[in-house]
């Protein structure tokens, strides 16, 4: 009974999703709380939350397949299965948020080289083929280093494509490339250990099985590294906060400074990286599994917040024609088709991984060829 | 190749606006896109104020942000410098409008000529609906579309691709000016070739000191300004402490 509530509420998560393009074709984009000042908004920052949680869990992944750490071996299926789905999630995100998605086709036929979403477009293509491809090779134990090392690879360009793609904004000087391109993989580390925390606990309770000592070990090991990685990215955070709001003197920082007194840049940093920093320096917690789970979960709704913030503290401020007769801040709140975005984008993400979950076994240890 | 530039004299322009409704009726313009808009600011405090007032339209920069970031070439420069967009292979990412720091690239969020395209009478019976009207006249889109500019370009741009000013291209290549500047007043608009040693451009440039803007991000505008328009007169004397 409970599976079909589960599943009846990702199908009509899916038909959200569905009526949302409807509305989208047409209605127009004026569904979204988008305007010539705010072109990026929510429907944009789930696609990079997506992306790079996906990026983040092929790093996972990488440590059994190409780094050689055998004992991750038994997280490695439901990791591969989890990549996919959330990138899944990030294309549903990205065609939800193109004006004309079907003339992607040009991307091949009129390439720019110059352009980092023309690269970021080939990698994530790739990343999808090549992801499919291993997973059938661990899921028949024939698993290849060799594309284990091309998933990993294809991850790094990603999460750092995106630092190049909103670094090259010049126009924009609260996108630096050079901190975006560490930080954003960085993010996408805990992202994808955090993934890894949340489904592999709430995987194991639903199946009412107690996770193997070897698995609750391997959480532990992941939920230390987890917590080093959060205290790094804070300590980023806090000096793009300090750089942001007390030293440049750029106009452009002036968005960044009313961002500041906002809820959304409070909530990325109390709830998404205080919070779960502070839960997860105590023993206890760390050691419980519900406390793992509350921190992973504390940290992924932080960063997709964070994520919207990133792209808003870039935007917030109207500049040239476009500042006339408008405030000197201009202010967001999304619509309800641009919250369906991220939502239809989770419950396609979750229906296929609770597939996966149910007919594949994601469970056991993959045989090596 | 001839290099096409314009360039604004700030004392000749009175902003009166004829130049941004001679684009929309020349380019098919639809409401809530501006491809020809103005910069304007309020300084001072009363009674010691001024208005400004800079006309803006897409600047065609030589190393052009959008033409950089476009990945599917749709945003491209033409040899004579002017900066063209090609709807057919726009993926509608909006990357351009982000990338670009003169705020000059619209997106078509919505349908264009919404209005037109109601068919629903004003009064019943007693008028026609916008729709029976551009029928009526034989219009595409609107009862005043000038289908001079699908020589290059789309007539009326589809919903979910960017535009911006392209120099009306369609008249520059037929030897003509574009169409801000045929229809600017007093003159404040001097298109011409920067190439051209004798072009009203190279001399005006020569002449005084032209400005850009942004000039600092390396974009290298090819809309340059020149003098400016102030009236205000003060007494002279050396201030004080």
């Amino acid at each position: 009974m409970l599976a079909k509530v589960w599943f009846g509420l990702l199908v009509a998560g899916i038909i959200a999703g569905l009526v949302t393009v409807y509305q989208i074709y047409a209605t127009g984009f004026t569904v979204y709380a988008k305007t010539d000042v705010l072109v990026w908004t929510l429907p944009l920052a789930s696609y990079i939350f997506f992306s790079l949680t996906s990026s983040g869990l092929a790093f996972v992944s990488s440590l059994p397949m190409v780094f050689g750490l055998k004992r991750y071996e038994i997280l490695e299926k439901r990791i591969l299965f989890l990549e996919i789905s959330v990138l899944v999630a990030a294309f549903i995100c990205l065609i939800l948020h193109l004006g004309s998605p079907l003339n992607v086709i040009w991307l091949l036929l009129s390439p720019n080289l110059a352009s980092p979403l023309w690269w970021l477009a080939m990698l994530y293509g790739l990343y999808l083929v090549a992801l499919l491809a291993t997973f059938a090779g661990v899921y028949s134990g024939k698993a290849s280093r060799i594309l284990g090392l091309l998933v990993l690879l294809i991850a790094v360009g990603t999460s750092t494509g995106l630092g190049w793609l909103m670094g090259m904004t010049n126009a924009r000087p609260t996108l630096d490339a050079s901190f975006l391109i560490l930080f954003f993989p960085l993010t996408a580390f805990a992202c994808g250990m955090a993934t890894i925390l949340l489904f592999g606990l709430i995987s194991s309770w639903v199946r009412g099985k107690e996770i193997s000592q070897e698995q609750a070990s391997l959480y532990d090991e992941i939920s230390k590294w987890f917590g080093v990685l959060i205290a790094f990215i804070t300590v980023g955070f806090i000096w793009r906060t300090i750089i942001g709001s007390f030293s440049s003197s750029a106009v452009e920082f002036a968005a960044f400074r009313h961002m500041l007194t906002l809820p959304l840049f409070q909530a990325e940093f109390w709830l998404g990286l205080v919070a779960p920093l502070v839960l997860v320096a105590i023993p206890a917690v760390r050691a419980s599994q519900a406390g793992k789970v509350v921190v992973a979960g504390l940290f992924l709704v932080g960063m997709l917040i964070g994520r919207l913030e990133f792209i808003l503290s870039a935007e917030m401020i109207p500049f040239g024609p476009l500042a006339v007769g408008r405030p000197e801040f201009v202010s967001y709140f999304p619509t309800i088709w641009e919250v369906l975005v991220p939502l239809s984008a989770l419950s396609a993400m979750l229906l296929l991984y609770s597939l996966g979950e149910r007919f594949l076994n994601l469970e056991g240890t993959p045989e090596h060829g | 190749m001839p290099k096409y530039a314009m360039v604004i004299d700030l004392q000749r322009c009175t902003g009166c606006g004829a130049c941004s409704i001679a684009c929309r009726n020349e380019n098919n313009v639809s409401e809530g896109i501006y491809w020809s808009g103005n910069i304007n600011e309020t300084v001072g405090t009363f009674p010691h104020v001024r208005y400004h007032y800079i006309p803006t339209l897409c600047n065609h920069c030589e190393e052009a942000p959008c033409v950089r970031g476009c990945p599917t070439n749709a945003m491209y420069k033409k040899k004579n410098g002017i900066t063209m967009h090609d709807p057919d292979k726009c993926i509608g990412c909006r990357f351009c409008m982000f990338n670009c720091p003169y705020g000059v690239i619209s997106f078509n969020w919505k349908a264009s000529h919404k209005f037109w395209r109601n068919q629903t009478p004003l009064i019943k019976g007693c008028t026609s609906s916008p729709a029976a009207e551009v029928k009526a006249v034989g219009g595409t889109g609107t009862p005043y579309y000038n289908p001079a500019r699908a020589e290059t370009l789309e007539g009326i741009r589809r919903k979910g691709v960017v535009e911006k000013c392209t120099f009306c291209d369609h008249l520059v290549q037929k030897g003509q000016l574009p169409h801000c500047v045929v229809a600017c007043p007093s003159d404040a608009r001097i298109f011409g070739d920067l190439e051209n040693e004798k072009s009203k451009v190279r001399r005006l440039l020569g002449k005084f000191r032209p400005f850009r803007l942004k000039e600092r991000l390396g974009t290298m505008p090819k809309v340059y300004y020149i003098r400016d328009f102030n009236p205000a007169a003060y007494q002279r004397d050396k201030g004080g402490v």
